[in-house]
Parts: C-alpha cells; sequence; structure tokens
C-alpha cells in the first residue's frame, strides 16, 4: 500500500543502539520542525506511539520534509511524522481489531486528465452511501477563515484608497493652482479649453502611469521582505504576500484612472475661470 | 499663540486645500486608530470575558481550546480531587457536543450540515454553579431540560416551554443516534457561545440522554480560586499532574504567543505603513504650500518677523492639519472599527461577545502621540525651507518673475 498518512504523534528520543538493525527498521519522514526540535537526522531511529503512548515502536528516518504550509496552524510549529498507512494501522489498531476492521480519515483521489471531479464525486456518494466525496475545490468549511480575512484586507484596502483619493485630489489642487499663471497664459494666447484640458489629461494619464510602475516595483521588492520575515518570525514557507498579475492588474486599473481624473476635476476647476483672472497675478 | 492663529489664517484663506488636507488625515486617522484597537482588542476582550465567568482557573486534557483537543475521562473523580483540595472555590465541568436540531418548516439554515437542520452545540454542565446567565425562565434541572442562547431560539423558533428535537453526534460527526426530545425551560446567554454555532445547556446527564449512554467525559474543568490563584492551580497540578492547569493569565499568555499573533502583526504593519503615508503626504502639503508662497514668506520676513516665528508658522500649519484631522479621525474610526469588527465576526470559532477592536485609554493616548509625532516630523523640511530663505534674493526673484 503506497498510501502515506500524516500521523502526529510522540515521538521518542533517539537511540542508535536499538536491537534491530536500523536497515530492517519501517521508514517514517520527519517535519522539519520536528527534526529540528529533537536533532534528528536521516538515519536516525525514532520511537513513535499513538497520543496514549502505548505500542510505541521503532521507526528509521527515512528524510526530513519542509511541511505543506497551513495558514490555519500559523504560530505553532508542526511536529509531525510521515508513515505508511500500514504502519499507521498497527500502531492504533487494537491488538484484538478483526482483519478489515481499520478505518481511515479520508482517502484522496487524483483523477485522470479532463474527469469532471463534481460529477465524480457525485457517483461515488451514490455508489457509497455512508461516505461524503466532495472535489477539493469545494473545501468550503476549511476556508472560512481565509475568505473573512480576505474581505477584512479588502475593506482596509477600500479605506486606503479613500484615504488616497483625499489626498491625491489635495495635492493636484495645489499643483494646478500653481501653474494658474501658465493656464491664463494659454489661454489668452488663444487655446481653447478642450486643448489644454487634454493637455493636462496626457500629463495626468503619464504621472499616474510612472506612479503605478514605481508602486508595483515598491510592492515586488516588499513582497520579498514582507515574507522573508513573515517566513523567519512564524518559521513556516507560508507566502504572506504575493503580488499575482491580476493583482498588479487591478491596482494599475484603479492608480491610472484614479490619478488622471483627480487632475482634470482640478484643471477643469481652474479652467472655469476666466483667462484675465487666470493670468492676473 | 499668534503663530497658531496666523496658521489658522492660512490655512482658512485655502479652504478648499485645507479641508481636503484635514479630511487625509482624518481618513489616515481612522485607520490608525484601528489598527491600535485591533493590536491588542482580542486579547482584551478575551480577559474580559474571562473575568466575567467568574472562574480562574481552567483543566484540560491537553491545554489546547475546546473542542480542538483530548477530553478528559474520569470527570466524578476529577472533580472531586479538586474539591478536596484548600482555597479552590467553585468547580465546573463542562462537555461540548455537536448536534443538530430542525428548524420550522418554512426557515432555511445556512449553516446546516443537512438540508433544513440547523448545526448547534449541546453543552453539558456537572458542579457548583452554570456558565450561562439566565435572561429568562428558569435554570434546567433534570435530564431533559435545557436553557437555549437567543440565536438558537431565533434559529430553530423556540422559547420557554417548546419542545427542542436534536440528534447528538457524540463520537464521530458520521454517527447517527435517535432524536432527543428536550424541554426549553429558559433563554440564557452563553459568554462563549460562536458565532454561527448557537448553544443549548443543561445538566451533564441531558448529554447522556442526547447520547443515549452516560459518560464520565468533560472538555474542561472551571474552578475559582478562594486564595491566591497561582498556587491553587499549583496545588491542582500536583493533585491531577495528568491534566493541564492553567490560570487565565496563562491561558491569555498562551493566546498572545500563538492565538492573536497574525491580528497583532498585521496591526503593526499596517500602523507602520499608515503613519510613512501620513508623514509622507502632509510633508507633499506642506512643502507644496510654503514653495507657494515663498515671496510672501520673504516679505514677512522683512517686515520684521523673526526666522524662529516663521517656522513656527509652518509647525502650527502642520499641528493644525494634524490635530483637526485626528479629531475627526477618531469617531470616523469607531464606525470603521464597527464595520470592520462585522467582517472578522464572521470568522467560524470566534465567540459572539468577543471584541476585535477594543478602545482603551492607553490607545487614545498612543494615537496622539503617533499623530503629534507625524506632525511635527512632516513639518521638518517645510520648516528647513523657510528657516534657510534668503530674503533678498527671494523678493527680487519674486519681483522679476
Amino acid at each position: 500500500m503506497a498510501a502515506v498518512v500524516i500521523l502526529v504523534a510522540l515521538l521518542g528520543t533517539t537511540h542508535p543502539a536499538a536491537a534491530q538493525p536500523a536497515g530492517d527498521l519501517p521508514a517514517v519522514l520527519v517535519s522539519r520542525q520536528a527534526a529540528e526540535a529533537l536533532s534528528l537526522s536521516v538515519g536516525s531511529v525514532v520511537q513513535v506511539a499513538p497520543p496514549d503512548g502505548a505500542a510505541a515502536r521503532d521507526f528509521r528516518v527515512a528524510g526530513i520534509y519542509e511541511p505543506t504550509p497551513d495558514p490555519s496552524r500559523l504560530g505553532n510549529a508542526i511536529y509531525a511524522v510521515r508513515l505508511h498507512l500500514p504502519d499507521v494501522l498497527a500502531l492504533t489498531s487494537p491488538p484484538d481489531a478483526p482483519k478489515g476492521a481499520e478505518s481511515v480519515d479520508a482517502i484522496n483521489i487524483r483523477l485522470a486528465p479532463g474527469v469532471d471531479a463534481l460529477a465524480f464525486s457525485r457517483d461515488v456518494n451514490a455508489r457509497l452511501p455512508g461516505l461524503a466525496a466532495r472535489p477539493t475545490t469545494d473545501a468550503g468549511a476549511a476556508a472560512g477563515p481565509f475568505r473573512v480575512l480576505e474581505r477584512f484586507h479588502l475593506a482596509i484596502a477600500i479605506v486606503t484608497i479613500i484615504a488616497s483619493t483625499v489626498f491625491l485630489v489635495a495635492l493636484t489642487v495645489m499643483l494646478v493652482d500653481e501653474r494658474r499663471e501658465t493656464v491664463g497664459v494659454l489661454r489668452l494666447i488663444g487655446l481653447p479649453t478642450s486643448r489644454v484640458l487634454v493637455q493636462v489629461l496626457i500629463e495626468g494619464a503619464l504621472v499616474a502611469g510612472a506612479g503605478s510602475v514605481f508602486g508595483l516595483a515598491l510592492s515586488l521588492v516588499s513582497e520579498g521582505l514582507i515574507n522573508r520575515f513573515f517566513q523567519w518570525r512564524y518559521d513556516t514557507a507560508l507566502l504572506f504576500v504575493h503580488v499575482t498579475p491580476s493583482v498588479a492588474l487591478t491596482c494599475v486599473l484603479i492608480a491610472i484612472p484614479l490619478g488622471v481624473s483627480a487632475t482634470v476635476i482640478a484643471s477643469w476647476l481652474l479652467l472655469r475661470r476666466n483667462a484675465l483672472r487666470l493670468a492676473r497675478r | 499663540m499668534r503663530a497658531l492663529r496666523f496658521a489658522w489664517r492660512s490655512l482658512v484663506r485655502q479652504p478648499a486645500r485645507a479641508f481636503l488636507g484635514v479630511l487625509g488625515v482624518a481618513a489616515v486617522g481612522a485607520l490608525l486608530f484601528d489598527m491600535l484597537m485591533l493590536s491588542d482588542g482580542l486579547i482584551v476582550s478575551m480577559r474580559d470575558m474571562l473575568e466575567r465567568t467568574g472562574f480562574d482557573i481552567r483543566i484540560t486534557a491537553s491545554g489546547d481550546l475546546r473542542r480542538m483537543g483530548d477530553r478528559m475521562h474520569h470527570t466524578d473523580a476529577t472533580l472531586a480531587t479538586i474539591r478536596q483540595l484548600p482555597h479552590v472555590g467553585t468547580v465546573l465541568a463542562v462537555r461540548f457536543v455537536a448536534a443538530e436540531a430542525a428548524p420550522p418548516e418554512d426557515t432555511i439554515a445556512t449553516n446546516a450540515p443537512e438540508p433544513g437542520m440547523v448545526a448547534l452545540t449541546l453543552e453539558g454542565v456537572q458542579g457548583d454553579a452554570r456558565p450561562w446567565t439566565v435572561l429568562s425562565g428558569r435554570d434546567p434541572a433534570g435530564d431533559r431540560e435545557v436553557v437555549v442562547s437567543r440565536a438558537l431560539a431565533d434559529a430553530v423558533r423556540v422559547t420557554t416551554g417548546s419542545e427542542l428535537v436534536v440528534r447528538a453526534r457524540c463520537t464521530s460527526p458520521d454517527q447517527v443516534l435517535p432524536p432527543a426530545r428536550l424541554h426549553v425551560v429558559g433563554i440564557a446567554e452563553f459568554p462563549f457561545e460562536l458565532v454561527g454555532d448557537p448553544t443549548a445547556g443543561g445538566a451533564m446527564a441531558v448529554l447522556d440522554t442526547a447520547c443515549a449512554g452516560r459518560s464520565d467525559e468533560s472538555d474542561i474543568i472551571l474552578a475559582s480560586a478562594l486564595a491566591e490563584v497561582d498556587a491553587t492551580a499549583a496545588a491542582i497540578r500536583a493533585a491531577r499532574p495528568d491534566v493541564n492547569v492553567a490560570t487565565n493569565e496563562q491561558v491569555i499568555g498562551r493566546l498572545q504567543r500563538n492565538g492573536f499573533t497574525y491580528f497583532r502583526q498585521i496591526s503593526s504593519v499596517l500602523t507602520v505603513v499608515t503613519l510613512a503615508f501620513a508623514l509622507l503626504l502632509i510633508t507633499v502639503l506642506l512643502t507644496v504650500s510654503v514653495n507657494q508662497r515663498l515671496g510672501e514668506i520673504a516679505a514677512l520676513r522683512a517686515l520684521g518677523f523673526s526666522r524662529r516665528r516663521v517656522v513656527a508658522d509652518v509647525l502650527c500649519e502642520s499641528v493644525l492639519i494634524v490635530g483637526l484631522g485626528g479629531l475627526v479621525s477618531l469617531p470616523l474610526g469607531a464606525v470603521l472599527a464597527r464595520g470592520l469588527d462585522a467582517i472578522l465576526k464572521t470568522m467560524p470559532g470566534i465567540p459572539g461577545q468577543m471584541y476585535f477592536f477594543v478602545l482603551e485609554p492607553s490607545t487614545l493616548g498612543l494615537h496622539a502621540t503617533l499623530l503629534a509625532v507625524t506632525a511635527i516630523a512632516a513639518a521638518l523640511y517645510p520648516m528647513q525651507i523657510v528657516a534657510r530663505l534668503p530674503i533678498a534674493a527671494t523678493l527680487r526673484n519674486e519681483v522679476l518673475s
């Protein structure tokens, strides 16, 4: 049986002078955190037992693995060993349990390419009453806390965008006001309002585009720094910040229209005034 | 004082600009205020909840939070041992069992494990006190009487005197037991009731009825100390070394280290980001504003205003923008905190009476201090421009331009 399961079990100390040669012992994989905590290396011999501590058995450490990052266990070191399923059953089943009475928590199935996971799970549910099959993409309950956090982050982002917009408008109002005389002269030498507005529009788009590029570059740099810090802080391989192309695109799609709109609105407020008033000092 | 009045006049001369500046600081300040409330909000809220229950010591099998760890066996013997110890007041064993109840036919439950069913927690207690507060009706007695939370009463539309039919899942989530018919004798408030997981509570015998069998197990034992809490906890630990004994302070400490670190970290990161954002933008606002008024400032200097005085004007302008924005940010932050709290409260496993954003007097002080530091730091560069302004050259340029 090639299936491998995770058993959070009691790990005993190493004892190299085991009665059985280490090479003949069943193999286990040990999580990096457990290996560090117990000073284990490949080839070490460990005792593994169910949580009640009974029926401990010797195992040979065949490898050390990095646990799959699990956000729900953030802050907790993952002390785990991976055993072959028959070894787990031998450890956990009562000695008098009849053959075939063993149970497992879950069976993971990889489907052939093109097979509809939902249809397959429906088929399993219909054929095997008492079992619950569902596609891995439908892990709604497990994802609950992260969906809530996603909504929380979205709310924070909206507040940040509102604050940025207010400041942006304040800045553009000041910058446009600073060029009041120039705009007045342009109007006096015959440039229509629409022509000046087009110029402002292009200028705003250029500035917003440059700002977006700078912002993206900053986010890419900070992505690495933030991930490194939190991975160190929580001793995990989890990615905390990930700037995906869609996130980058969303940012650009918000930033450029926002920047251009702020510039045009501030300029329009100025251009509505009389050209002579604009040019007058 | 004169500088402050002068700065105020400078601001009101450009009302749109000043309004936008204050509004921007208010928005950033509101976010900062919320992040400061979030940083310790859960801990403060949890401490408050633990203290309100009236128990000082929590005894579990593995030290995990409820329902995540193993159950304790031999509850009767453990309770008897703890009661015999000196300085132990009330002792209460609690067991939680997942169950489901059928709501009225016209109700569709969103948290139903099966179509048409409402998931709930049955809380069985054994000991000298009750972990709930009866709001209406009376305390349950016997093996079929329960009090229900307001949330459960609303979800399955029961009230005092109603019958509550539940199916418990005592040993595994897939267990199918015959339905148990319980009598609702009151509506109660359960301090640790989770959002989306309404609760019914009764004697431990109620759980035995629902589970169709007697069980001498409990998830948690709560004890109050008549003397020093740590010494009482140590005595319990010595009497029962096989269980995990923690005082409220130790539970809080554990949560501070592991449970709520994410919110503290995100709060720290966003506090730094919002402060940096505010600093940058106020600096830009003031710098542009000062650059536009260089001629005016040089004229004032020529008229006899001292260097210190014009520098103080700029500082006062910054203080006014940040101060007014900071004042507006408090009610704005309170409203925002309510919204964000409502979002976070939908997270599974969070007690309904717990709050993520908690206002403490120290939060207000820290908020004011951080904004004051930001105001001063933001004014440094424009103050330097004003202080080094060459009067004659600036006036000459002004005339020539």
